[in-house]
């Protein structure tokens, strides 16, 4: 008798572990690529271990500023898949994303408004992820809000969170114009921005990226019920919407901490999962998110090198790259969930 | 075995379930009653899914207090449908148990013929091969009480037999088997007692026989109906609305 479900199994794993390879190195590559290019096109090797040995003495130079952009690339990456996952999950909607749900542009709101406040640079910089972090559960609860009042569906949740970060995103511009003075700056990190990046604001990130994937590592069997029926994790004896709200507010605490520091990236957060998914050829949270949270580093880092690189001596926000390459995605999943109807 | 005692089960102002007491043996019990009699909730109050006053007791374990490393020894419910996510496979649907035994799960993949659709996504199988999969993961767990909820609705009729066969073996060796269906047909057939339910309270429980003797089926779905039985098999015609 064979098994088919021992097959399917170790089906599964294998392809896990291919695609892992194949992401963990085209993620290695593009790394590389990124500490490459420039004004100047240098080894990335020498770039790196410069880099690291300025970071260490703390001293600036070239080489140094090209491996904390790099490595803010893989943390918000990593954020922004993550956050994009867990919310997918609460949301039991393929279409989750901390940008579409309004996230992302509530924390944008809430950090151009601390901008505005008569505070010190220290207390700046502690302001600046609590006000995100505020501003991006404020919207998301808007966005639920909404969503609930119009009968709440993956689509409505969608369209609900698209009104609310629309709003948000416009009412963000408005201050930037009037009272910022740097503006140019300010308008450059709103649009998504991994210049400016210090190794704390990273090391910030990469933290919550730690924290929020050993979360869901160590809880995968209840997320996975999750996935499926509220039933089946009331039966673990766990609270569905507890859960929902823990996840929700891990989600948004990741993606609020990239949009304090490196502005709003969209798309990165729907696209990971669905990638992971898709590489996949299944749903299992286990293997979903590691896949995923590769893939957000190399979705961000790739873009980024795309925007650093393609008009010097210009750079770009890479929010548009990104989403040059997120907008298919969306579309790709829309026409994809036609079929379930 | 299975005890219920004076168990309630309220939805914020609505009593879902009020005050049944029973007992249930092995075999199979078909839980029936007209919609909104209580069947679900039953069902899910003996698998500690909705919080419930009073007792429930498996084996003499009291469900709300059960770990849940212990848990799936004891009890499983088997929902008629999910809203799953989209993107998962069959296979993966049926993993997500946190209880299941492989071998056990190899044998209701066989017998539900599953084996072609693990790799399909949910929306590529219809809601039938979805219900067929529940049930595989819900009967894989091999727990004292199976609890299956409204599982004749989608399936098609030789996976209907395939089941109810199954089912009343695992009772012959055992096992509380409960299903919750309004399918009378074939549902009788293979069932060895009856719970009848209306708005929440226990109106009869006993043999199939006893029950084909009393006028409840009549009484409490309000409908006149026929029973043929023949060949050891019960057919309940509805004639006419009482």
């Amino acid at each position: 008798m064979g098994s088919a479900v021992e097959q399917y199994i170790k089906l599964r794993r294998r392809r896990f572990y291919a695609v892992t390879v194949l992401i963990a190195l085209s993620l290695i590559a593009v790394f590389m690529l990124h500490l490459a290019l420039g004004v100047e096109i240098r080894n990335p090797i020498d770039v790196l271990v410069k880099g690291f040995s300025d970071i260490v003495s703390s001293s600036s130079s070239i080489e140094r500023y090209r491996v904390q952009r790099a490595l803010a690339g893989v943390a918000v990456g990593a954020a922004l898949a993550v956050s994009g996952y867990l919310i997918q999950i609460a949301s039991r909607n393929p279409l989750g994303d901390p940008y579409l749900l309004g996230i992302s542009s509530g924390a944008l709101f809430a950090v151009v408004i601390s901008f505005t406040l008569p505070i010190s640079a220290a207390l700046m910089s502690v302001a600046r992820p609590v006000a995100a972090l505020i501003g991006g559960i404020g919207a998301y609860a808007l966005t639920l809000y909404i969503a609930g009042r119009a009968g709440m569906t993956p689509t409505t949740l969608v369209l609900s969170g698209v009104a609310v970060g629309t709003f948000f995103y416009s009412i963000s511009i408005l201050p930037q114009y009037l009272f910022i003075q740097n503006l140019q700056m300010v308008f450059a990190w709103s649009q998504g921005s991994l210049v400016a990046a210090s190794v704390w604001e990273v090391a910030a990130v990469a933290s919550a990226v730690i924290i929020g994937t050993i979360y869901a590592l160590m809880n995968f069997s209840v997320l996975n019920a999750l996935t499926v029926s509220d039933d089946f994790v009331r039966d673990m004896g766990k609270d569905p919407s507890s859960l929902r709200r823990t996840i929700t507010f891990l989600s948004a605490l990741l993606a609020s901490l990239t949009v304090a520091w490196f502005g709003i990236i969209g798309f990165v957060g729907l696209a990971s999962p669905h990638l992971a998914r898709r590489l996949l050829k299944s749903g299992e949270s286990l293997y979903v998110l590691p896949i995923a949270l590769m893939g957000g580093s190399l979705l961000v880092l790739g873009a980024d090198s795309i925007a650093k690189y393609l008009f010097l001596p210009m750079d770009l926000p890479v929010n548009i790259i990104a989403s040059l390459i997120g907008a298919p995605a969306l579309a790709t999943i829309l026409v994809g969930m036609r079929k379930r109807a | 075995m299975l005890k219920l005692n004076d168990v309630t089960v309220r939805y914020g102002q609505f009593t879902a379930l009020d005050g049944v007491t029973v007992r249930v043996g092995q075999g199979v019990t078909l839980i029936l009653g007209p919609n909104g009699a209580g069947k679900t909730t039953l069902l899910k109050a003996v698998s500690g899914i909705v919080r419930y006053e009073g007792s429930v007791k498996i084996s003499g374990k009291e469900v709300r207090n059960l770990s849940l490393a212990l848990k799936g020894k004891y009890v499983s419910y088997v929902p008629p449908t999910v809203t799953a996510m989209p993107e998962m496979n069959i296979g993966d649907l049926i993993l997500t148990d946190y209880s299941i035994n492989h071998d056990l799960l190899e044998k209701y993949v066989q017998i539900l013929e599953l084996k072609h659709l693990l790799s399909r996504r949910l929306w590529e199988v219809s809601s039938g091969e979805l219900a067929r999969a529940l049930l595989a993961r819900g009967l894989a767990r091999g727990s004292t009480v199976i609890a299956v909820d409204e599982p004749l609705s989608h399936i098609d009729i030789k996976h209907q037999l395939r089941l109810l066969k199954e089912l009343r073996a695992l009772g012959r060796t055992g096992k509380v088997v409960l299903i919750a269906s309004n399918q009378l047909n074939p549902a009788l057939t293979y069932s060895d007692y009856v719970l009848a339910l209306k708005g929440g309270k226990a109106v009869f429980f006993g043999s199939v026989k006893e029950f084909l003797e009393t006028d409840i089926l009549s009484s409490i779905y309000g409908v006149k109906v026929k029973v043929v039985t023949e060949d050891g098999l019960i057919d309940v015609i509805p004639i006419d609305v009482a």
